[in-house]
């Protein structure tokens, strides 16, 4: 259904090679969007925990919202700039057909002067494109939490040639959200991007990331503490030589929820000495909450190194008693290991204030 | 300080302690010398309260207190410490960081503030200079990469900055060099003083020559078949378990 809308509505030219290749079904592998949706369940309403999950998050969030905005950095606030930046008319495709058709802002990253740029997506139903021209390391805070609107939002990241850039998203949702991230990276260009994701009901993001020459893209997620489907996805597509991917998710699962990791690196035959990894690691707390992961390497060219991996285990009782021997209680101890897990996810964040956040946002949700 | 009264202890039905008797005074040493499958790391493992250990029979009586009414933090705050002869490698947490923690732990236990940053830092330091610990170990992951003897070290390290009032070493000596040995045993023997008490698990007598033992046990199928002092461990070491288990 949702391939026939697109087909409809727009039209071939402006597709992203994934998206073609999707709808001109090149894709080897047949079933690969029903294996996409499959974990998803965007089609089920899951009742959001709203009371029990807001306040105290809502607190951090506002606090997040006010020391990045008015302390240290600037932030991006469309409504009344929006003619500055003018609006980009073209067509984003988009494989979700509410939003194809949809009116786009792009927005230049070097027409500021500070380093660090915090943007609220929360209730922006708008495509958003984001240039990064500039070598000088930008850092751009995305922020989706609770709101109103649930039509789902995309945000593309034109990332120039010897560009420099930086994304840390903080996903905390009680309403359904879909994200869908593509980034196209130009050859020497770095991107990383990091995505905290907590409390969330039922949340689905997208990343699609294109790799031209000698590029290095990095990307790591975090999810704890959700409830209902917290679902991610990521292709990478290396399709020009020389480029590194380095991707690594994790996730702590409890409260019956379920965790959802599906990542594919593509390397298009031409693109050898292709350097490409990904880890996705899943920690059950209990017995009643489940973890999907599902890594997978498409390969064409054959000089190339590429690793993939995957575990879903238990907090370790070995662990857990080493720390109770030494006076550590279950509570703390179990707490410092999650911490201990998840906590190189937040590794690539360069910016140290946003860095030291992210950590304390970690302890502070950490339950 | 430790009293133990005819222990009987199984694991998944296996019988492995079996009418086990021991009694450690205030500021003693013993070392409990045995082969291989006695019972030795059980009884270490049952002290410090891991699960999966069922008792049959028996008491266990520490300062006065029933060491089965307390969960394994509890005991270890009271002061009874297990020099792992595995310890566990903890990746994502940082060395130094356990060991604030675990020191805070007892001083919450206790009832006292949390230790100051700079006199933790100038404690750690300290100690770890003594037992020939690089600060750059303190800064990686506890245990994580360690050689064997880094591991033993980094126990010992957290016996001293515990300080406990009972300690158990299991097999401390095992996997170590000859100088390692030597920096193991004087961290130890540093420690020794009148309020505090140790029970030394080992194979050989060559720990025994720098730690030197009051009471020398000899274990066998899940009991002490014979006790004596340090003379006991040469006289084991010349004739062998089976000979000296037969005239126990």
């Amino acid at each position: 259904m949702i391939k026939d809308n697109i087909l409809n509505d727009t039209s071939m030219e402006n597709l992203s090679i994934h998206a073609k290749e999707i709808l001109l079904e090149k894709n080897p592998f047949k079933n690969f969007k029903i294996e996409n949706y499959r974990y998803a369940q965007l089609h089920k309403n899951i009742e959001s925990q709203s009371d029990t999950v807001k306040s105290p998050l809502h607190k951090d969030l506002t606090k997040l919202t006010t020391d990045i905005s008015h302390n240290t950095f600037a932030n991006i606030d469309l409504k009344p700039t929006i003619d500055k930046w003018g609006f980009s008319n073209s067509d984003s495709f988009f494989r979700v057909s509410s939003l194809v058709h949809r009116t786009s802002i792009s927005i230049n990253l070097d027409n500021f002067k500070e380093t660090s740029l915090f943007l609220n997506i929360s209730n922006i139903s708008k495509n958003i494109t984001i240039q990064k021209k500039d070598p000088q390391l930008k850092t751009l805070v995305l922020l989706n939490y609770n709101c109103d609107d649930e039509t789902p939002k995309s945000l593309i990241f034109n990332v120039a040639e010897n560009a420099n850039l930086e994304v840390v998203h903080y996903d905390v949702s009680n309403k359904k959200s879909f994200l869908y991230f593509e980034v196209k990276q130009s050859n020497y260009s770095n991107f990383n991007f990091a995505s905290f994701q907590s409390n969330n009901t039922h949340i689905r993001n997208e990343f699609f990331s294109s790799l031209a020459e000698k590029c290095n893209f990095e990307l790591s997620g975090l999810n704890f503490n959700n409830f209902g489907v917290n679902d991610n996805y990521s292709f990478i597509q290396h399709v020009k030589p020389s480029s590194s991917s380095r991707e690594v998710f994790k996730s702590i699962v409890n409260n019956g929820a379920i965790t959802n990791f599906q990542g594919k690196i593509y390397v298009d035959s031409i693109a050898q000495k292709t350097d490409g990894y990904q880890m996705s690691r899943s920690l059950l707390l209990d017995n009643i909450s489940k973890a999907n992961n599902k890594p997978e390497l498409e390969i064409y060219a054959d000089d190339v190194k590429c690793s993939h991996g995957s575990t879903v285990s238990k907090i370790d009782q070995e662990q857990i008693f080493y720390f109770n021997s030494r006076g550590i209680s279950k509570e703390v101890a179990n707490l410092l290991l999650q911490k201990a897990f998840i906590i190189e996810t937040l590794d690539i964040i360069q910016t140290k204030d946003i860095k030291d956040f992210s950590i304390k946002l970690l302890d502070n949700l950490l339950t | 300080m430790l009293n133990i009264k005819d222990l009987h202890v199984s694991i998944e039905g296996k019988k492995i302690l079996n009418g086990l008797n021991l009694s450690i005074n205030k500021g003693e040493v013993h070392a409990l010398m045995g082969p291989n499958g006695s019972g030795k790391s059980t009884l270490s493992y049952f002290l410090s309260g891991k699960d999966g250990y069922e008792m049959e029979r028996g008491s266990i009586d520490y300062n006065g207190k029933n060491l089965l009414d307390l969960e394994v933090d509890e005991r270890a705050n009271e002061g009874l410490f297990l020099a792992f002869q595995y310890p566990m490698e903890i990746p994502g947490v940082q060395t130094s960081f356990f060991l604030k923690t675990a020191i805070n732990s007892k001083r919450k236990h206790h009832g006292l503030p949390e230790i100051d940053a700079l006199e933790f830092a100038k404690l750690i330091k300290s100690q770890a200079q003594e037992l020939d610990i690089s600060p750059d170990m303190l800064r990686r992951d506890l245990n994580v990469n360690y050689s064997g003897g880094e591991k033993k070290k980094q126990e010992i390290l957290q016996m001293s900055l515990l300080n406990p009032a009972m300690s158990i070493l299991d097999e401390t000596d095992s996997g170590l060099d000859i100088d390692a040995l030597r920096i193991v045993s004087e961290g130890v023997n540093k420690l020794r003083n009148k309020d505090n008490s140790f029970l030394v698990i080992t194979h050989y007598q060559r720990l025994l020559n720098y730690i030197k033992p009051d009471y020398v046990h000899i274990i066998a199928d899940g009991k002490i078949v014979k006790s004596g002092d340090f003379s006991l461990a040469l006289e084991l070491e010349e004739k062998g378990y089976e000979e000296i288990s037969k005239t126990a």
